[in-house]
Protein backbone atom coordinates (compact mmCIF):
# COMPACT_ATOMS: atom_id res chain seq x y z
CA UNK A 1 0.00 0.00 0.00
CA UNK A 2 0.98 3.14 -0.90
CA UNK A 3 0.81 5.62 2.06
CA UNK A 4 3.07 7.98 1.31
CA UNK A 5 1.61 8.87 -1.74
CA UNK A 6 -2.11 8.81 0.15
CA UNK A 7 -0.64 11.41 2.29
CA UNK A 8 0.79 13.61 0.11
CA UNK A 9 -2.81 13.35 -1.61
CA UNK A 10 -4.28 14.51 2.10
CA UNK A 11 -1.70 17.28 2.40
CA UNK A 12 -2.56 18.56 -1.42
CA UNK A 13 -6.88 18.57 -0.94
CA UNK A 14 -6.14 20.34 2.23
CA UNK A 15 -3.69 22.57 1.06
CA UNK A 16 -6.40 23.42 -2.07
CA UNK A 17 -9.36 23.83 0.61
CA UNK A 18 -7.72 26.31 2.99
CA UNK A 19 -7.61 28.30 -0.19
CA UNK A 20 -11.30 28.25 -0.24
CA UNK A 21 -11.57 28.63 3.65
CA UNK A 22 -14.00 31.16 4.28
CA UNK A 23 -16.40 28.49 2.12
CA UNK A 24 -15.89 25.82 3.99
CA UNK A 25 -16.86 27.59 7.63
CA UNK A 26 -19.85 29.21 5.79
CA UNK A 27 -20.97 25.85 5.07
CA UNK A 28 -19.54 24.47 8.77
CA UNK A 29 -21.49 27.21 10.40
CA UNK A 30 -25.00 26.31 8.63
CA UNK A 31 -24.21 23.27 9.81
CA UNK A 32 -23.96 24.27 12.92
CA UNK A 33 -27.45 25.96 13.02
CA UNK A 34 -29.50 23.25 13.87
CA UNK A 35 -28.16 21.21 16.77
CA UNK A 36 -27.69 25.50 18.13
CA UNK A 37 -31.74 25.75 17.69
CA UNK A 38 -32.36 22.37 19.30
CA UNK A 39 -29.58 23.26 22.23
CA UNK A 40 -31.93 26.45 22.95
CA UNK A 41 -35.08 24.80 23.00
CA UNK A 42 -34.12 21.68 25.13
CA UNK A 43 -31.95 24.33 27.47
CA UNK A 44 -35.43 26.23 27.99
CA UNK A 45 -37.83 23.96 27.96
CA UNK A 46 -35.90 22.25 31.08
CA UNK A 47 -35.38 25.62 32.61
CA UNK A 48 -34.57 24.95 36.32
CA UNK A 49 -36.46 21.33 36.11
CA UNK A 50 -35.09 18.34 34.00
CA UNK A 51 -36.68 16.97 31.53
CA UNK A 52 -36.14 12.91 31.12
CA UNK A 53 -33.81 13.17 33.75
CA UNK A 54 -31.68 16.12 31.99
CA UNK A 55 -31.21 19.50 33.27
CA UNK A 56 -29.98 22.82 31.45
CA UNK A 57 -26.38 22.50 31.72
CA UNK A 58 -26.24 18.83 30.66
CA UNK A 59 -28.53 19.78 27.97
CA UNK A 60 -26.08 22.38 26.69
CA UNK A 61 -23.25 20.02 27.15
CA UNK A 62 -25.03 17.47 25.06
CA UNK A 63 -25.74 19.90 22.38
CA UNK A 64 -22.33 21.09 22.34
CA UNK A 65 -20.88 17.52 21.91
CA UNK A 66 -23.43 16.65 19.04
CA UNK A 67 -22.12 20.08 17.55
CA UNK A 68 -18.88 18.56 17.31
CA UNK A 69 -20.10 14.85 17.04
CA UNK A 70 -21.88 15.90 13.64
CA UNK A 71 -19.16 18.44 12.06
CA UNK A 72 -16.72 15.43 12.70
CA UNK A 73 -18.89 12.75 10.95
CA UNK A 74 -20.27 14.40 8.01
CA UNK A 75 -19.15 13.76 4.87
CA UNK A 76 -18.82 16.54 2.26
CA UNK A 77 -17.14 14.40 0.07
CA UNK A 78 -19.92 11.99 -0.80
CA UNK A 79 -21.93 14.72 -2.33
CA UNK A 80 -19.05 15.15 -4.84
CA UNK A 81 -18.32 11.67 -5.55
CA UNK A 82 -21.33 11.72 -7.36
CA UNK A 83 -20.12 14.62 -10.20
CA UNK A 84 -17.03 12.98 -10.09
CA UNK A 85 -18.41 9.82 -11.72
CA UNK A 86 -21.41 11.73 -13.94
CA UNK A 87 -18.95 14.17 -15.52
CA UNK A 88 -16.02 11.63 -16.21
CA UNK A 89 -13.22 13.36 -13.54
CA UNK A 90 -13.44 9.71 -12.43
CA UNK A 91 -11.09 9.24 -14.99
CA UNK A 92 -8.34 11.01 -13.86
CA UNK A 93 -8.78 8.77 -10.40
CA UNK A 94 -8.83 5.67 -12.11
CA UNK A 95 -5.66 6.35 -14.24
CA UNK A 96 -3.46 6.71 -11.16
CA UNK A 97 -1.40 3.38 -9.67
CA UNK A 98 -3.63 4.46 -6.01
CA UNK A 99 -6.70 2.68 -4.79
CA UNK A 100 -9.41 6.21 -5.76
CA UNK A 101 -10.91 5.84 -2.46
CA UNK A 102 -7.73 7.57 -1.22
CA UNK A 103 -9.00 10.41 -3.06
CA UNK A 104 -11.99 9.95 -1.18
CA UNK A 105 -10.08 9.95 2.15
CA UNK A 106 -7.68 12.59 1.57
CA UNK A 107 -11.14 14.85 0.98
CA UNK A 108 -12.42 13.29 4.55
CA UNK A 109 -9.47 14.23 6.31
CA UNK A 110 -8.54 17.27 4.87
CA UNK A 111 -11.86 18.28 5.34
CA UNK A 112 -12.43 17.53 8.68
CA UNK A 113 -8.95 19.68 9.85
CA UNK A 114 -10.12 22.80 7.50
CA UNK A 115 -13.98 22.75 9.39
CA UNK A 116 -12.53 22.22 12.90
CA UNK A 117 -10.26 25.42 12.48
CA UNK A 118 -13.67 26.97 12.30
CA UNK A 119 -16.05 24.75 14.91
CA UNK A 120 -13.50 24.25 17.38
CA UNK A 121 -13.15 27.59 18.35
CA UNK A 122 -16.31 28.57 18.14
CA UNK A 123 -17.28 25.36 20.11
CA UNK A 124 -15.10 26.42 23.15
CA UNK A 125 -16.65 30.22 23.49
CA UNK A 126 -19.95 28.68 23.46
CA UNK A 127 -19.04 26.44 26.19
CA UNK A 128 -17.29 29.41 27.92
CA UNK A 129 -20.61 31.37 27.54
CA UNK A 130 -22.98 28.99 28.32
CA UNK A 131 -21.30 26.28 30.76
CA UNK A 132 -22.50 22.92 30.01
CA UNK A 133 -22.41 20.14 32.15
CA UNK A 134 -21.14 16.69 31.62
CA UNK A 135 -20.41 13.71 33.98
CA UNK A 136 -18.29 11.38 32.31
CA UNK A 137 -16.59 8.08 33.81
CA UNK A 138 -12.85 7.32 32.22
CA UNK A 139 -14.07 4.25 30.74
CA UNK A 140 -17.17 6.06 28.67
CA UNK A 141 -14.35 8.37 27.36
CA UNK A 142 -12.37 5.70 26.39
CA UNK A 143 -15.40 3.97 24.51
CA UNK A 144 -16.40 7.43 23.24
CA UNK A 145 -13.40 7.08 20.89
CA UNK A 146 -13.99 4.34 19.10
CA UNK A 147 -18.25 4.81 19.30
CA UNK A 148 -16.80 8.21 17.23
CA UNK A 149 -14.09 6.53 14.53
CA UNK A 150 -17.11 3.85 13.58
CA UNK A 151 -19.59 7.20 13.39
CA UNK A 152 -17.50 8.44 11.23
CA UNK A 153 -16.81 5.46 8.92
CA UNK A 154 -20.58 4.53 9.31
CA UNK A 155 -21.45 7.98 7.80
CA UNK A 156 -19.08 8.01 5.30
CA UNK A 157 -19.61 4.76 3.83
CA UNK A 158 -22.85 5.09 3.94
CA UNK A 159 -23.36 7.73 2.19
CA UNK A 160 -20.64 6.40 -0.57
CA UNK A 161 -22.45 3.34 -1.53
CA UNK A 162 -25.50 5.73 -1.83
CA UNK A 163 -23.37 8.35 -3.94
CA UNK A 164 -21.72 5.44 -6.11
CA UNK A 165 -25.30 4.44 -7.36
CA UNK A 166 -24.53 7.73 -10.12
CA UNK A 167 -23.26 4.35 -11.92
CA UNK A 168 -26.32 3.67 -12.35
CA UNK A 169 -29.16 7.04 -11.93
CA UNK A 170 -27.17 10.43 -12.64
CA UNK A 171 -28.58 11.73 -10.41
CA UNK A 172 -28.45 9.69 -7.28
CA UNK A 173 -26.71 12.11 -5.05
CA UNK A 174 -30.56 12.94 -3.96
CA UNK A 175 -30.78 9.97 -2.16
CA UNK A 176 -28.26 11.50 0.29
CA UNK A 177 -30.95 14.41 1.30
CA UNK A 178 -32.90 11.66 2.56
CA UNK A 179 -29.66 10.57 4.36
CA UNK A 180 -29.61 13.28 6.43
CA UNK A 181 -33.43 14.24 6.86
CA UNK A 182 -32.72 10.76 8.42
CA UNK A 183 -29.87 11.80 10.75
CA UNK A 184 -31.57 14.53 11.70
CA UNK A 185 -34.74 13.28 12.77
CA UNK A 186 -33.44 9.69 13.85
CA UNK A 187 -29.22 10.75 15.08
CA UNK A 188 -30.20 12.73 18.35
CA UNK A 189 -30.08 16.03 16.66
CA UNK A 190 -33.88 16.98 17.05
CA UNK A 191 -34.31 14.98 20.60
CA UNK A 192 -31.60 13.00 22.64
CA UNK A 193 -32.29 9.64 21.74
CA UNK A 194 -34.19 9.03 25.35
CA UNK A 195 -36.25 11.61 24.18
CA UNK A 196 -37.94 10.35 21.29
CA UNK A 197 -41.44 8.58 21.20
CA UNK A 198 -41.17 5.04 22.00
CA UNK A 199 -42.10 3.59 19.13
CA UNK A 200 -39.88 6.05 17.03
CA UNK A 201 -36.99 5.16 19.72
CA UNK A 202 -37.97 1.58 18.90
CA UNK A 203 -37.19 2.15 14.76
CA UNK A 204 -33.97 4.38 15.59
CA UNK A 205 -32.56 2.19 17.70
CA UNK A 206 -32.37 -0.72 14.94
CA UNK A 207 -31.30 1.72 11.55
CA UNK A 208 -28.03 2.79 11.02
CA UNK A 209 -28.62 6.57 11.70
CA UNK A 210 -28.28 6.83 15.36
CA UNK A 211 -24.87 5.02 14.94
CA UNK A 212 -23.78 8.24 12.81
CA UNK A 213 -23.97 11.16 15.30
CA UNK A 214 -25.63 10.80 18.20
CA UNK A 215 -24.36 7.24 20.16
CA UNK A 216 -21.22 8.23 20.82
CA UNK A 217 -22.42 11.44 22.01
CA UNK A 218 -24.79 9.52 24.07
CA UNK A 219 -21.93 7.29 25.77
CA UNK A 220 -19.49 10.75 26.88
CA UNK A 221 -22.66 12.57 28.15
CA UNK A 222 -23.30 9.16 30.60
CA UNK A 223 -26.51 8.28 28.89
CA UNK A 224 -25.94 4.85 28.56
CA UNK A 225 -25.98 1.89 30.75
CA UNK A 226 -23.13 -0.62 30.37
CA UNK A 227 -25.60 -3.24 28.35
CA UNK A 228 -27.09 -0.92 26.10
CA UNK A 229 -23.43 0.48 25.29
CA UNK A 230 -22.71 -3.00 24.35
CA UNK A 231 -25.65 -3.28 22.20
CA UNK A 232 -25.18 -0.19 20.54
CA UNK A 233 -21.49 -0.82 19.54
CA UNK A 234 -22.70 -4.69 17.92
CA UNK A 235 -25.48 -2.63 16.36
CA UNK A 236 -23.13 -0.28 14.95
CA UNK A 237 -20.46 -2.44 13.74
CA UNK A 238 -22.98 -4.66 11.93
CA UNK A 239 -24.61 -1.85 9.80
CA UNK A 240 -20.74 -0.81 8.98
CA UNK A 241 -20.61 -3.90 8.11
CA UNK A 242 -22.49 -3.57 5.60
CA UNK A 243 -21.80 -0.09 4.75
CA UNK A 244 -18.31 -1.15 3.70
CA UNK A 245 -19.86 -4.43 1.88
CA UNK A 246 -22.05 -2.71 -0.30
CA UNK A 247 -19.69 -0.23 -1.23
CA UNK A 248 -16.79 -2.82 -2.40
CA UNK A 249 -20.00 -4.49 -4.25
CA UNK A 250 -21.17 -1.22 -5.62
CA UNK A 251 -17.78 -0.56 -6.79
CA UNK A 252 -16.81 -3.30 -8.54
CA UNK A 253 -19.75 -3.54 -9.96
CA UNK A 254 -20.12 0.21 -11.22
CA UNK A 255 -16.67 0.24 -12.23
CA UNK A 256 -17.70 -2.10 -15.00
CA UNK A 257 -20.88 -0.55 -15.94
CA UNK A 258 -18.84 3.07 -16.13
CA UNK A 259 -19.18 4.90 -18.96
CA UNK A 260 -17.17 7.29 -19.07
CA UNK A 261 -18.18 10.28 -20.40
CA UNK A 262 -17.66 12.77 -23.27
CA UNK A 263 -14.90 12.55 -25.96
CA UNK B 1 16.88 -22.72 -29.94
CA UNK B 2 13.35 -21.44 -31.07
CA UNK B 3 13.24 -17.23 -31.46
CA UNK B 4 10.63 -16.23 -29.54
CA UNK B 5 9.13 -13.33 -31.22
CA UNK B 6 9.19 -10.23 -30.16
CA UNK B 7 5.34 -9.23 -28.50
CA UNK B 8 4.34 -6.05 -29.71
CA UNK B 9 4.06 -2.87 -26.83
CA UNK B 10 0.46 -3.06 -27.93
CA UNK B 11 -2.50 -5.25 -29.13
CA UNK B 12 -5.82 -5.49 -29.72
CA UNK B 13 -8.04 -8.30 -31.22
CA UNK B 14 -11.42 -8.16 -31.57
CA UNK B 15 -11.83 -4.92 -29.36
CA UNK B 16 -15.68 -3.85 -29.18
CA UNK B 17 -17.68 -1.87 -27.09
CA UNK B 18 -21.16 -1.08 -27.32
CA UNK B 19 -23.04 1.49 -25.78
CA UNK B 20 -27.06 1.16 -24.12
CA UNK B 21 -28.00 4.77 -24.04
CA UNK B 22 -31.48 5.68 -23.21
CA UNK B 23 -33.96 6.72 -26.34
CA UNK B 24 -36.74 9.31 -25.37
CA UNK B 25 -38.49 11.66 -27.55
CA UNK B 26 -39.02 15.26 -27.44
CA UNK B 27 -41.29 17.32 -25.02
CA UNK B 28 -42.52 16.76 -21.63
CA UNK B 29 -44.97 14.10 -22.69
CA UNK B 30 -42.34 11.99 -23.72
CA UNK B 31 -40.02 12.50 -20.80
CA UNK B 32 -42.96 11.76 -18.21
CA UNK B 33 -43.45 8.21 -20.05
CA UNK B 34 -39.74 7.33 -20.08
CA UNK B 35 -40.15 7.75 -16.24
CA UNK B 36 -41.81 4.78 -16.15
CA UNK B 37 -41.02 2.82 -19.73
CA UNK B 38 -37.34 3.40 -21.06
CA UNK B 39 -36.15 2.56 -23.93
CA UNK B 40 -33.11 1.55 -25.12
CA UNK B 41 -31.19 1.45 -28.11
CA UNK B 42 -27.33 -0.37 -28.27
CA UNK B 43 -24.43 1.61 -29.75
CA UNK B 44 -21.77 0.26 -31.57
CA UNK B 45 -19.07 2.35 -30.45
CA UNK B 46 -16.25 0.18 -31.49
CA UNK B 47 -16.69 -2.88 -33.49
CA UNK B 48 -14.13 -5.49 -33.67
CA UNK B 49 -10.58 -3.95 -34.07
CA UNK B 50 -7.20 -4.98 -34.64
CA UNK B 51 -3.88 -4.10 -34.65
CA UNK B 52 -0.29 -4.51 -33.01
CA UNK B 53 2.06 -1.40 -32.79
CA UNK B 54 5.58 -2.05 -31.61
CA UNK B 55 7.62 -0.66 -29.13
CA UNK B 56 8.50 3.30 -30.07
CA UNK B 57 6.21 3.67 -32.80
CA UNK B 58 3.88 6.49 -33.28
CA UNK B 59 0.80 6.14 -34.29
CA UNK B 60 -1.90 8.69 -35.11
CA UNK B 61 -5.58 7.43 -34.78
CA UNK B 62 -7.85 9.73 -36.69
CA UNK B 63 -11.30 9.76 -37.78
CA UNK B 64 -14.10 11.48 -37.47
CA UNK B 65 -16.36 13.04 -34.34
CA UNK B 66 -18.07 9.88 -32.49
CA UNK B 67 -15.63 7.32 -34.41
CA UNK B 68 -14.66 5.66 -31.51
CA UNK B 69 -11.12 6.81 -30.97
CA UNK B 70 -11.80 8.03 -27.85
CA UNK B 71 -13.61 4.78 -26.60
CA UNK B 72 -10.94 2.71 -28.19
CA UNK B 73 -7.82 4.77 -26.62
CA UNK B 74 -10.03 4.67 -23.13
CA UNK B 75 -10.30 0.58 -23.39
CA UNK B 76 -6.41 0.92 -23.90
CA UNK B 77 -5.64 2.79 -20.77
CA UNK B 78 -7.89 0.61 -18.82
CA UNK B 79 -10.78 3.14 -18.32
CA UNK B 80 -13.18 0.98 -19.81
CA UNK B 81 -14.31 -2.06 -20.25
CA UNK B 82 -14.54 -3.68 -23.55
CA UNK B 83 -17.94 -5.38 -24.49
CA UNK B 84 -15.45 -8.11 -26.36
CA UNK B 85 -12.46 -9.08 -27.57
CA UNK B 86 -8.85 -8.47 -25.91
CA UNK B 87 -6.36 -5.90 -25.48
CA UNK B 88 -2.67 -6.06 -24.40
CA UNK B 89 -0.65 -3.27 -23.22
CA UNK B 90 2.70 -3.16 -21.92
CA UNK B 91 2.48 -6.52 -21.05
CA UNK B 92 -1.00 -6.05 -18.87
CA UNK B 93 -4.62 -6.05 -19.40
CA UNK B 94 -5.61 -2.39 -19.27
CA UNK B 95 -8.97 -2.96 -18.12
CA UNK B 96 -7.32 -5.07 -14.96
CA UNK B 97 -5.65 -1.86 -13.77
CA UNK B 98 -2.81 -3.48 -12.29
CA UNK B 99 -0.99 -1.16 -10.21
CA UNK B 100 2.41 -1.82 -12.65
CA UNK B 101 0.10 -1.18 -15.62
CA UNK B 102 -0.80 2.28 -14.74
CA UNK B 103 2.86 3.29 -14.01
CA UNK B 104 4.07 2.22 -16.99
CA UNK B 105 0.65 4.15 -18.98
CA UNK B 106 -0.01 7.89 -19.08
CA UNK B 107 -2.99 9.14 -20.97
CA UNK B 108 -3.29 13.25 -21.27
CA UNK B 109 -6.62 14.54 -22.45
CA UNK B 110 -6.73 17.90 -24.34
CA UNK B 111 -10.44 18.46 -22.62
CA UNK B 112 -9.95 17.40 -19.33
CA UNK B 113 -7.39 18.83 -16.33
CA UNK B 114 -5.65 16.96 -13.35
CA UNK B 115 -4.34 19.57 -11.98
CA UNK B 116 -6.26 21.62 -9.01
CA UNK B 117 -7.18 25.19 -9.86
CA UNK B 118 -6.94 26.52 -6.39
CA UNK B 119 -2.22 25.57 -5.78
CA UNK B 120 0.43 26.04 -8.03
CA UNK B 121 1.67 23.38 -10.44
CA UNK B 122 4.51 22.50 -8.33
CA UNK B 123 2.01 21.13 -5.51
CA UNK B 124 0.38 18.60 -8.01
CA UNK B 125 3.64 17.16 -9.40
CA UNK B 126 4.78 16.60 -5.92
CA UNK B 127 1.77 14.45 -4.94
CA UNK B 128 2.21 12.86 -8.37
CA UNK B 129 5.59 11.60 -7.67
CA UNK B 130 4.55 10.39 -4.47
CA UNK B 131 1.70 8.72 -5.85
CA UNK B 132 3.93 7.25 -8.71
CA UNK B 133 6.56 6.36 -6.06
CA UNK B 134 9.39 8.03 -8.30
CA UNK B 135 12.37 8.13 -6.00
CA UNK B 136 13.42 12.15 -5.16
CA UNK B 137 16.32 12.60 -7.35
CA UNK B 138 15.13 11.23 -10.44
CA UNK B 139 11.96 13.12 -9.93
CA UNK B 140 13.79 16.76 -9.72
CA UNK B 141 15.49 15.41 -13.11
CA UNK B 142 12.59 14.70 -15.13
CA UNK B 143 11.31 17.74 -13.45
CA UNK B 144 14.07 20.15 -14.94
CA UNK B 145 13.73 18.65 -18.08
CA UNK B 146 10.52 19.04 -18.35
CA UNK B 147 10.63 22.14 -17.46
CA UNK B 148 13.20 23.20 -19.42
CA UNK B 149 12.18 21.27 -22.87
CA UNK B 150 8.75 23.29 -22.28
CA UNK B 151 10.13 26.39 -21.02
CA UNK B 152 7.58 27.04 -18.27
CA UNK B 153 9.74 27.57 -14.84
CA UNK B 154 8.00 30.53 -14.55
CA UNK B 155 4.80 28.99 -13.97
CA UNK B 156 5.74 26.74 -11.02
CA UNK B 157 4.69 28.77 -8.73
CA UNK B 158 1.45 30.35 -9.83
CA UNK B 159 -2.23 29.11 -9.18
CA UNK B 160 -3.18 26.96 -12.44
CA UNK B 161 -6.61 29.39 -12.25
CA UNK B 162 -4.14 32.00 -13.17
CA UNK B 163 -2.68 30.07 -16.69
CA UNK B 164 -3.48 30.40 -19.92
CA UNK B 165 -5.04 27.65 -21.69
CA UNK B 166 -1.45 26.94 -23.62
CA UNK B 167 -0.04 27.19 -20.26
CA UNK B 168 -2.91 25.00 -18.43
CA UNK B 169 -1.27 22.56 -21.42
CA UNK B 170 2.27 22.39 -20.40
CA UNK B 171 1.53 21.69 -16.71
CA UNK B 172 -1.13 18.32 -17.93
CA UNK B 173 1.95 17.35 -19.56
CA UNK B 174 4.84 17.38 -17.23
CA UNK B 175 1.56 16.12 -14.66
CA UNK B 176 1.23 13.11 -17.37
CA UNK B 177 5.25 12.44 -17.66
CA UNK B 178 6.83 12.46 -14.53
CA UNK B 179 6.61 8.75 -13.74
CA UNK B 180 8.41 8.59 -17.00
CA UNK B 181 5.30 6.28 -18.81
CA UNK B 182 6.36 3.89 -21.30
CA UNK B 183 2.85 4.19 -23.35
CA UNK B 184 1.53 7.73 -23.97
CA UNK B 185 -1.71 8.54 -25.10
CA UNK B 186 -2.45 11.61 -26.47
CA UNK B 187 -6.00 12.89 -26.76
CA UNK B 188 -6.63 16.46 -28.58
CA UNK B 189 -3.15 17.65 -27.03
CA UNK B 190 -3.09 20.76 -28.93
CA UNK B 191 -6.99 21.34 -28.77
CA UNK B 192 -7.65 25.12 -28.66
CA UNK B 193 -3.50 26.07 -28.89
CA UNK B 194 -2.21 29.08 -31.01
CA UNK B 195 -0.17 27.61 -34.18
CA UNK B 196 3.15 28.36 -32.29
CA UNK B 197 2.66 26.59 -29.11
CA UNK B 198 1.08 23.27 -31.73
CA UNK B 199 4.90 23.59 -33.12
CA UNK B 200 6.67 23.55 -29.58
CA UNK B 201 4.22 20.86 -28.47
CA UNK B 202 5.15 18.58 -31.68
CA UNK B 203 8.77 19.14 -31.01
CA UNK B 204 8.50 18.26 -27.77
CA UNK B 205 6.27 14.67 -28.33
CA UNK B 206 9.06 14.43 -30.87
CA UNK B 207 11.81 14.53 -28.61
CA UNK B 208 10.03 12.24 -25.47
CA UNK B 209 9.19 9.61 -28.34
CA UNK B 210 13.10 9.47 -29.16
CA UNK B 211 15.20 9.83 -26.17
CA UNK B 212 12.66 7.94 -24.07
CA UNK B 213 12.05 5.16 -26.97
CA UNK B 214 7.83 5.33 -25.63
CA UNK B 215 4.90 4.32 -27.60
CA UNK B 216 2.96 6.96 -27.86
CA UNK B 217 -0.85 7.43 -29.41
CA UNK B 218 -2.26 10.25 -30.76
CA UNK B 219 -5.62 11.34 -31.66
CA UNK B 220 -6.11 14.65 -32.92
CA UNK B 221 -8.39 16.75 -35.71
CA UNK B 222 -5.48 18.96 -36.40
CA UNK B 223 -4.63 16.80 -39.74
CA UNK B 224 -1.03 19.14 -39.13
CA UNK B 225 -0.66 17.19 -35.71
CA UNK B 226 -0.63 13.85 -37.45
CA UNK B 227 1.54 14.64 -40.43
CA UNK B 228 3.85 15.88 -38.00
CA UNK B 229 4.79 13.23 -35.82
CA UNK B 230 2.84 9.94 -36.74
CA UNK B 231 4.78 8.07 -39.56
CA UNK B 232 1.98 5.62 -39.26
CA UNK B 233 -2.25 5.90 -39.29
CA UNK B 234 -5.07 4.19 -38.05
CA UNK B 235 -7.96 5.45 -39.04
CA UNK B 236 -11.66 4.30 -37.40
CA UNK B 237 -14.84 5.07 -39.22
CA UNK B 238 -18.09 4.46 -37.25
CA UNK B 239 -16.39 1.96 -34.79
CA UNK B 240 -14.69 -0.21 -37.27
CA UNK B 241 -11.05 0.01 -38.77
CA UNK B 242 -10.63 1.74 -42.13
CA UNK B 243 -7.15 1.31 -42.67
CA UNK B 244 -3.78 1.10 -40.94
CA UNK B 245 -0.73 1.75 -42.40
CA UNK B 246 1.80 5.03 -43.50
CA UNK B 247 0.04 8.10 -43.88
CA UNK B 248 1.19 8.80 -47.67
CA UNK B 249 -0.67 5.25 -48.25
CA UNK B 250 -3.73 6.18 -47.44
CA UNK B 251 -3.38 9.07 -49.64
CA UNK B 252 -2.54 7.05 -52.60
CA UNK B 253 -4.96 4.43 -52.17
CA UNK B 254 -7.65 7.41 -51.47
CA UNK B 255 -6.66 9.79 -54.04
CA UNK B 256 -4.80 8.29 -56.92
CA UNK B 257 -4.29 11.58 -58.80
CA UNK B 258 -1.37 13.85 -58.67
CA UNK B 259 -1.99 18.29 -58.96
CA UNK B 260 0.60 19.93 -61.46
CA UNK B 261 0.73 23.39 -60.69
CA UNK B 262 2.59 25.37 -63.22
CA UNK B 263 3.15 28.51 -64.89
CA UNK B 264 3.14 30.12 -67.98
CA UNK B 265 5.97 32.90 -68.70
CA UNK B 266 3.45 35.06 -70.15
CA UNK B 267 1.30 34.37 -67.49
CA UNK B 268 -1.97 32.12 -67.65
CA UNK B 269 -4.03 31.63 -71.20
CA UNK B 270 -6.25 28.71 -72.18
CA UNK B 271 -4.46 25.90 -73.05
CA UNK B 272 -5.31 22.23 -74.57
CA UNK B 273 -4.87 19.28 -72.26
CA UNK B 274 -4.37 15.48 -72.39
CA UNK B 275 -7.50 14.19 -72.49
CA UNK B 276 -6.69 12.27 -68.86
CA UNK B 277 -5.78 15.40 -67.22
CA UNK B 278 -8.28 18.31 -65.86
CA UNK B 279 -7.80 22.05 -65.63
CA UNK B 280 -8.83 23.35 -62.00
CA UNK B 281 -10.03 26.64 -61.13
CA UNK B 282 -6.65 28.87 -61.02
CA UNK B 283 -5.27 30.56 -58.11
CA UNK B 284 -2.97 33.40 -58.39
CA UNK B 285 -0.70 33.59 -61.65
CA UNK B 286 -0.37 29.57 -61.36
CA UNK B 287 -2.51 27.09 -62.76
CA UNK B 288 -3.58 23.67 -61.79
CA UNK B 289 -4.57 20.53 -63.22
CA UNK B 290 -5.41 17.26 -61.97
CA UNK B 291 -4.01 13.81 -63.45
CA UNK B 292 -3.97 10.52 -62.43
CA UNK B 293 -0.79 8.92 -61.18
CA UNK B 294 0.35 6.66 -63.55
CA UNK B 295 -0.29 9.80 -66.41
CA UNK B 296 1.30 12.47 -64.16
CA UNK B 297 4.92 11.88 -65.54
CA UNK B 298 3.30 12.30 -69.27
CA UNK B 299 0.91 15.08 -68.39
CA UNK B 300 4.24 17.16 -67.36
CA UNK B 301 6.33 16.32 -70.38
CA UNK B 302 3.76 17.58 -72.86
CA UNK B 303 3.18 20.47 -70.66
CA UNK B 304 6.79 21.34 -70.70
CA UNK B 305 7.34 20.11 -74.60
CA UNK B 306 4.24 22.52 -75.64
CA UNK B 307 4.07 25.38 -73.71
CA UNK B 308 6.63 27.57 -72.49
CA UNK B 309 6.39 27.10 -68.67
CA UNK B 310 8.57 28.82 -65.92
CA UNK B 311 7.89 27.47 -62.95
CA UNK B 312 5.86 23.75 -62.51
CA UNK B 313 4.99 21.33 -59.66
CA UNK B 314 3.80 17.45 -59.15
CA UNK B 315 2.09 17.54 -56.00
CA UNK B 316 -0.14 14.86 -54.10
CA UNK B 317 -3.53 16.30 -53.27
CA UNK B 318 -3.62 17.51 -49.60
CA UNK B 319 -4.05 15.29 -46.73
CA UNK B 320 -7.31 17.47 -45.33
CA UNK B 321 -8.88 16.46 -48.42
CA UNK B 322 -8.12 12.97 -48.91
CA UNK B 323 -9.24 12.24 -45.28
CA UNK B 324 -12.65 14.36 -45.78
CA UNK B 325 -13.46 12.16 -48.05
CA UNK B 326 -13.03 9.12 -46.24
CA UNK B 327 -15.32 11.31 -43.79
CA UNK B 328 -18.09 11.88 -46.09
CA UNK B 329 -17.94 8.56 -48.06
CA UNK B 330 -17.41 6.11 -45.11
CA UNK B 331 -14.88 3.72 -46.91
CA UNK B 332 -11.42 3.45 -48.22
Amino acid sequence: MNYQGGLALIKRTWASWLQARGFFWVLAFGWMIPPLIYLFVWSTAAGEQTVAGMDRGEFIGYYLLIILSNQLTYSTTNWTVGDVIRYGQLNTWLLRPLPPIFEAFAAEIAGKVVFMLFVLPVSGILALLLRPELHTTWMEGVAFVPALLMAWALRFFWGYWLALLAFWATRADSLLVIQDSLVFLLSGVVAPFALLPAGVAAVARWLPFRYMVGFPVEILSGQLPAGEMLLGFAIQIAWLALAVFLSIVIWKKGLRRYAAVGG
Amino acid sequence: MPIKPIEPHISARGLSKTYRVVERGEGLAASIKSLFHRRYQNVDAVCEINFNIQRGEMVGFIGPNGAGKTTTLKMLSGLLHPSAGEARVAGYVPWERKTGFLKRISMVLGNKSQMLWDIPPMDTFRVLGEIYQVPRAAFQQTLDELVELLDMSALLTKPVRNLSLGERMKCELVAGLLHQPEVLFLDEPTLGLDVSMQNRLRSFFKAYNRTRGATIILTSHYMADVTALCPRVILIHRGRLLYDGELSGLAERLAPFKIIRFALTNGPAAIALPESAHLLPSEDDHMACRTSREDAPAVTSYLLNTYSVADLTVEDPPIEAVIDQVYQEGEV
